[in-house]
């Protein structure tokens, strides 16, 4: 069942779902992409062979904005617009790729790492681990701060556990889990640094509303949420830097 | 693109984890005063824990299915909001502003006597139950700082001195 | 003659006693046989004279405060219901400087009426700009109101009329009106004053905001921290319900509108405006992305014309005078008063409404006497918990949008904090990232774990360690936090950081800049 999931979505991620509009021709990198119109800047970039980096979009779920990571300059427009939330205009010039904009993906991106294991970080295979090394980052400058690498593994469902420790609360599972299965099993508990993935009402997967379809598993870029199948011998998480 | 439970046969939905009983009669006449009204999730919040002092774990699975949503959804915004509370708070509460109009005449220091008084930090209630003590972001009353909030009645100019005399009265309460 | 008599009911009032002065002033006047009228007004704003007791004599009010309860007796015994002279009594109240120094427009009624009594609001002016609204074209209306100039109260300045010509444009039914009264910057109470003290001015300018641009419903947002708000504005709806006033048919025109308060529960971003609707729709208060712009697709979806408090207060008397008069007011883009509450440690601390242009140092000295502790003022935030610090070389700044803008300031909710020299501005930085921490809705990255870093980079600063790299690190981190974040708070939580850094270095243990480098 989940590997049909994953065979839903065929090569290339575009980010965000494909639309069906009228053609929209403008230029991204200096190269002319045509996408139907309510297509998103960022569909258009990887249509025009010029991904932009990414973590909290899939072109399975609807644009988020969340992750900043997808920041692009548009000719004309004040900032650094998310390319998943922008929507292509007729004429739009896109740049994609500049000194200031790598800066800038830098710096989230470092912010991430400052609350994801590091012993994850080297040799790992995720989506999280294609933009990092798309924006060029290894580690991150802040040292030990606040995190929430302690917190402990739910392994209750046969099939799938969750590592809190390298969730980015991008949101992905609980919009998969809304928008493709329409249980809304999952939500995120607590807001700001505090704010954490949790079902139902922060108690086991095994034990929450979750139907165990996998959709959420499927639609995690760090491998936070992952099948159980992957490790033999039981998961093991990697040492963690406080202990 | 919907997909049914993938889980063996016996393990499928779950009756969810067990919780401590509460007034499930007065939540139901809340439900049934907001049923249908549109975003009606904060208001029903509002009035179960004005009702019952908190919103109890246990009422999530009423509050959702009354209104359609999710367990999840419910906990998700209960947690979200610093207003709502999921276990009862001390018998009164006083929420202490920390705003920069109150810091700016005193209020770190106020905080930190209401705190040694109390024998207990922001967030929680002191040892005798009598008074949780919270932050507060502005009570808008930055013209008469520092400010405090004590069970829903708001106090300005209040020194050290003044509160200890609101908290001696809220103590003598039964 | 029965003697009328106000104490303000206003909350800040109430926070310091004004209760239990008027029932000392009713009991007096039973002892000494005086029948009296005693009525329970707005306030002035003169809050550091509250409570702030008015008699009504033949040559106007007269004023005394603060009157706490104990002080009453000795005010009987010197004739205060026939204007006595008496330490605390400070003369006609509209010829004291603070008063008659401003240009109230928005807060014409402040300390005049009971809150409550519709008759007091038509008698000082209300209802007129909605009864010639509805003999107006909804259009004509709209633009009326964008060419007051009027630009939006709540902190973005926004042009108010323009948002409505994007609602009424809209072609989508239902509509909302949505009042955001989720006032939490610091500093800031004006708000508080309309929906306590004039709620009718407010529920005037929501229908006029709905005739205008075709919607029939309107919710009030109200920050939980409210409750005396909330209970005005219930009775203030009863009210123009039963009179006809909100209704199946307003004023008796085919208009019909009513309203609703929704009580938020303590999350300052639901003060951004599509947070305070996913709020309003029974969800996390989450920030979306725009566009879609709430004027489009809003509340439950639909075109939304989304207001601040003040705002909606301030369109009564521009339809009813015309956008021309209130233009007149004010400077470049700015236009109009603006009602600019001083807070913290100033001794006069109150609402100024005045046209833009004023300066802080005016406002500061003049209108509010210096700091209430009596040392140098130091350092003074304007325009609420992600507006910039100043120091005292830039307090000769106008208050206006623009101007504040090229120096990272902003007018915002026109809140203005003053802080004497005892403060830490190193202390102010870091709770400034901790405040951003606690609030942050928790979407983008940039404020959800930048804020929690950057309090982290400031406590080492603080301590000494590794200073030179960690205050790098600090002005990278608050560059991404300024250009990467979702919404404004992310956006703008490093600008008291930034500030902080730039005027007040030495808190920080970092050397001190030359005045050269400053402005």
């Amino acid at each position: 069942m989940w590997s049909e999931l994953r065979d839903l979505r065929e090569g290339q991620d575009l980010g965000t779902p494909p639309r069906g509009g009228e053609p929209v021709a403008l230029v991204v990198d200096g190269k002319p992409v045509t996408v139907p119109a309510g297509s998103s800047v960022m569909l258009a970039a990887a249509t025009g062979r010029c991904p932009v980096p990414k973590l909290c979009a899939t072109d399975t779920l609807e644009a988020f904005g969340s992750c900043r990571v997808c920041l692009v300059e548009i000719q004309g427009r004040k900032g650094y617009p998310a390319a998943c939330t922008t929507l292509v205009e007729p004429g739009m010039v896109v740049t994609t790729q500049s000194p200031r904009l790598h800066e800038l993906r830098k710096g989230v991106v470092e912010l991430y790492l400052s609350d994801f294991p590091k012993e994850d970080v080297p040799g790992g295979w995720s989506e999280l681990h294609e933009t990092l090394q798309q924006v060029g980052v290894t580690g991150h400058p802040y040292g030990q701060g606040e995190n929430h690498l302690q917190a402990p593994v739910d392994d209750s469902n046969p099939y799938f556990l969750f590592d809190p420790a390298k969730c980015i609360v991008c949101s992905r599972c609980v919009r998969a889990c809304e928008e493709i299965q329409g249980t809304f099993a999952l939500t995120i508990q607590g807001r700001g640094f505090a704010s954490q993935v949790a079902a139902s009402q922060g108690e086991r997967f095994l034990d929450s509303e979750c139907v165990s379809c996998g959709a959420c598993v499927q639609a995690c870029p760090t491998h936070s949420l992952v099948e159980k199948s992957l490790f033999e011998g039981g998961y093991q998480r990697a040492q963690s830097p406080k202990a | 693109m919907k997909n049914d439970s993938v889980l063996p046969r016996g393990q499928g939905r779950r009756r969810g984890p067990e919780f401590p009983p509460y007034d499930t009669a007065t939540v139901a006449a809340i439900l049934d005063r907001w049923r249908d009204q549109p975003g009606n999730l904060l208001p029903i919040l509002h009035e179960v824990q004005q009702a019952l002092g908190f919103v109890p774990p246990g009422a999530v699975g009423q509050i959702a299915k009354a209104i359609s949503r999710s367990r999840a959804e419910v906990h998700g915004v209960i947690s979200f909001y610093h207003d709502f509370r999921t276990s009862p708070p001390g018998r009164a509460v006083l929420k202490v502003c920390q705003a920069e109009s109150c810091q700016a005449c005193g209020s770190r220091e106020l905080t930190a006597h209401a705190e040694r008084t109390l024998g207990c930090k922001l967030g929680e209630t002191s040892r005798d139950g009598a008074v949780t003590i919270e932050p507060v972001y502005c009570l808008g009353n930055c013209a008469c700082s520092p400010a405090v909030l004590l069970d829903g009645a708001l106090h300005g100019r209040v020194t050290p001195a003044a509160l200890d005399r609101l908290l001696a009265q809220a103590r003598r309460q039964p | 003659m029965t003697i009328k008599v106000c104490v303000p009911r206003d909350a800040a009032a109430l926070s310091v006693g004004a209760d239990a002065t008027a029932a000392a002033i009713a009991t007096a006047a039973q002892l000494a046989g005086q029948t009296i009228q005693l009525v329970r007004t707005s306030s002035r704003g003169m809050f550091w004279l509250e409570p702030f007791v008015e008699v009504e004599t033949a040559s106007g009010r007269v004023g005394y405060g603060p009157v706490t309860a104990e002080d009453v007796p000795g005010l009987f015994a010197a004739g205060f219901l026939q204007g006595g002279a008496h330490p605390l009594a400070h003369g006609k109240v509209e010829a004291m400087p603070f008063l008659a120094r401003q240009e109230r427009l928005t807060f014409a009624r402040a300390g005049l009426t009971d809150p409550l009594s519709l008759a007091d609001y038509e008698a000082h002016g209300g209802l007129r700009g909605l009864r010639r609204a509805l003999g107006m074209a909804p259009t004509a209306v709209v633009e009326e109101v964008v060419a007051s100039g009027l630009r939006g109260r709540g902190g973005a300045g926004f042009p108010t009329g323009i948002k409505w010509r994007t609602v009424a444009g809209a072609p989508a039914q239902p509509k909302y009106v949505v009042v955001n009264a989720d006032e939490g910057d610091s500093g800031t109470y004006s708000d508080r004053m309309v929906m306590e003290g004039d709620p009718y001015v407010l529920l005037e300018g929501m229908a006029i905001a709905g005739y205008a641009t075709g919607a029939s419903f309107g919710y009030i947002y109200l920050r939980s921290e409210y409750p005396h708000a909330l209970a005005v504005l219930n009775e203030a709806l009863a009210t123009l319900r039963a009179r006809g006033v909100y209704g199946r048919s307003v004023l008796g025109s085919d208009f019909a509108f009513d309203a609703e308060v929704r009580v938020g529960a303590g999350a300052y971003i639901c003060g951004e405006e599509t947070a305070l609707l996913e709020s309003l729709e029974g969800k996390r208060g989450m920030v979306r992305f725009k566009p879609p712009l709430p004027a489009i697709k809003g509340l439950f979806g639909q075109p939304t014309v989304v207001n601040n408090v003040v705002s909606l207060a301030s369109v009564p008397i521009i339809l009813d005078r015309g956008g021309a008069h209130y233009a007149d007011f004010g400077m470049g883009r700015s236009r109009g008063t603006l009602p600019i509450q001083l807070a913290g440690n100033v001794k006069r601390a109150g609402l100024v409404e005045k046209a833009f242009g004023v300066t802080l140092r005016q406002l500061i000295e003049d209108y509010g006497g210096g700091t209430r502790s009596g040392r140098p003022v130091r350092a003074v935030q304007v325009g609420g918990p992600l507006g910039a610090y100043f120091d005292q070389r830039l307090l000769d700044l106008p208050l206006d949008y623009e101007a504040l803008a090229q120096h990272k300031g902003m007018v915002g909710h026109g809140g203005i904090v003053v802080f004497d020299d005892t403060v830490d501005m190193a202390e102010q930085a870091r709770y400034a990232m901790e405040f951003c921490a606690v609030e942050s809705c928790g979407k983008c990255t940039p404020c959800r774990i930048g804020s929690t870093r950057g309090r982290e980079l400031i406590e080492k600063i603080v301590r000494g360690e590794d200073v030179a790299r960690n205050h790098r690190q600090l002005l990278a981190l608050c560059d991404v936090m300024e250009n990467a974040s979702l919404c404004a708070l992310g956006g703008m939580a490093p600008w008291p950081v930034l500030s902080a850094l730039q005027y007040f270095p030495g808190d920080f243990g970092l050397p001190e800049k030359e005045p050269a480098h400053v402005v």
